[in-house]
């Protein structure tokens, strides 16, 4: 008989410490001698995790009202600008926001100080109104001085992303690292079969909603993330080729750790936030044992030139392939190396299945799923 | 065996051949692997020494008795390891390797026996762990 189990069942499950919890890899090693029907009986949850450069991040704070009161409208952070085009003491600090003064340090890394614990010297101006009088404050803040931090990333876990070459006679820099001259090397951006959205792939359970591992807390998706693409080509086994699905997140950064929330900074390129992402797919029928059990050999991607500024497609590769060492472009052996952290992904996959075995993390049913047909549009001058 | 060394040469012997010497008396091949030398100023070479282990002992004390400071190499790229989330971007930098991916545990693994000091992985870290000591 075909299993079917529901998000209440697993949870009840979870709350007796009964339910069997595997990683997105050990799930792939078991279909290698169980049938979907098998794996579906005796898998309830199956975590996945990715930890990588993800630029489209960042966090909203409340630095509480100031005595008389000031309506911000310019923030810095350690000298790093904010958005503060709201009411009245709200900022935006956005990862690759630079400082004015140091193009290594920004955004992402006002946010790990702060994660951290550390003091950040807050700089406030106003033009001053009858009921927001003070036109400047400079002070120190931290977390436990603030009133709310929380991470709100507009774009992050893509399904898929695709790796990058180089045609070019020189080295570029780029958030998908150093590309050496003349395809001299090739770099890729997902954790492959752990990787969150390629276990999903048609967001079955990922919806609005979901409880996740955001940064070492329990984060949610808040909504699917922007460049949301639905139309890319998918291969036979059921997974998009290139960059497609995106998600939105939100989380208490005050309660999040900075193993899994790390600022960095690529040469010539900017700043940007290594962000750590969890996410627990329940295995409610065989259909969804099918869709974790994909192995690397399975998930293809293209490879880009990013030399070109249309980035023409120069190859595909599985990520078998990538995690080889070696790829073939044009007939050239290319050596290839990661951006993201498969060891730190699956740490998370690890610490995020100890959560549910433990009884801590329950399963979300999404109040919403996310659009079935969705493209993502350029921008043209009109 | 192979062995790298920084010279440093003092203003005053960066116009004396000795490498070239080095290479003629002691039969020992030195391939230069980085080089920052200008007349009049102090010189450093980063080179690799291949050769009988004896002849290149001697080759090294000629060059120390010519002025000439002879550091080990393995001392001079430092990696703040503990920092390290293996992320695996110096590794598609680095073609001496020196840094690799392990490919089951994929921790990143570090070799400086295998290090040529080139530089590249000081950039192409995201956080910055590697620093260029030249200076000991």
């Amino acid at each position: 008989m075909a299993v079917k189990k529901s998000y209440d069942e697993i949870n009840e499950k979870i709350r007796k410490g009964q339910a069997v919890v595997v990683t997105a890899e050990e799930v792939s090693q078991m279909a290698l001698e169980c049938d979907p029907g098998e794996i579906a009986r005796k898998v309830d949850v199956v975590t996945t995790a990715t930890f990588g450069p993800m630029c489209s991040s960042g966090a909203f704070i409340n630095f509480g009202h100031y005595d008389p009161p000031i309506r911000m409208e310019e923030v810095l952070l350690n000298d790093v600008p904010a958005y503060a085009g709201l009411a009245a003491v709200d900022a935006y600090i956005g990862a690759t926001a630079e400082s004015k003064y140091n193009e290594t340090y920004g955004g992402a890394h006002v946010i790990e100080e702060l994660i951290e614990g550390k003091e950040i010297r807050l700089k406030a101006k106003a033009r001053g109104t009858d009921c927001y009088p003070t036109k400047e404050v400079e002070t120190i803040v931290n977390k436990e001085l603030v009133n709310e931090f929380f991470l709100f990333n507009p774009r992050n876990a893509y399904q898929n992303y695709a790796a990058a070459v180089n045609s070019l006679g020189h080295t570029i820099y780029t958030y998908m690292g150093s590309l050496l001259p003349r395809f001299g090397n090739a770099t890729y951006s997902t954790s492959g079969e752990l990787s969150p959205l390629l276990n999903d792939p048609d967001f079955r359970t990922v919806g609005i909603g979901t409880r996740i591992f955001l940064g070492g807390a329990q984060g949610f998706v808040s909504w699917y993330g922007t460049q949301f693409n639905t139309s890319k080509q998918k291969n036979i086994y059921g997974v998009p080729t290139s960059n497609a699905g995106t998600l939105s997140v939100i989380g208490d950064a005050k309660q999040m750790h900075t193993r899994y929330i790390k600022a960095a900074y690529m040469e010539r390129y900017g700043v940007t936030l290594f962000v750590g992402i969890g996410i627990p797919i329940p295995v409610l029928d065989e259909e969804l044992a099918r869709s974790v059990s994909i192995r690397n050999e399975h998930i293809e991607t293209t490879v880009l030139d990013y030399g070109r500024s249309e980035k023409p497609i120069v190859g595909t590769a599985t990520y078998a392939m990538l995690r080889s060492g070696t790829i073939e472009i044009n007939g050239k052996k290319v050596k290839t190396a990661p951006v993201s952290s498969l060891l730190r992904a699956r740490e998370i996959a690890g610490e995020l299945k100890q959560w549910i075995q433990g009884g801590q993390f329950e399963i979300t049913k999404p109040i919403e799923h996310f659009p079935t047909h969705t493209h993502v549009k350029g921008l043209k001058r009109q | 065996m192979n062995k790298r060394y920084i010279f440093t040469f003092s203003p005053d012997i960066v116009n004396r051949p000795i490498v070239s010497e080095i290479a003629k008396h002691y039969d020992v091949m030195v391939n230069i692997l980085n080089a920052d030398v200008t007349s009049g100023r102090e010189g450093k070479l980063v080179v690799e020494l291949e050769g009988a282990d004896g002849n290149i002992v001697q080759s090294l004390e000629y060059a120390k008795e010519a002025g000439v400071e002879c550091v080990p190499l393995e001392k001079q790229l430092q990696f703040d390891q503990d920092q390290c989330v293996a992320c695996g971007s110096c590794t598609a930098v680095c073609f001496s390797g020196a840094l690799m991916m392990d490919a089951d545990s994929w921790e990143l693994l570090f070799d400086p026996e295998k290090c040529v000091v080139c530089g590249r992985c000081v950039k192409a870290c995201p956080l910055q762990l590697f620093r260029i000591a030249m200076e000991e």
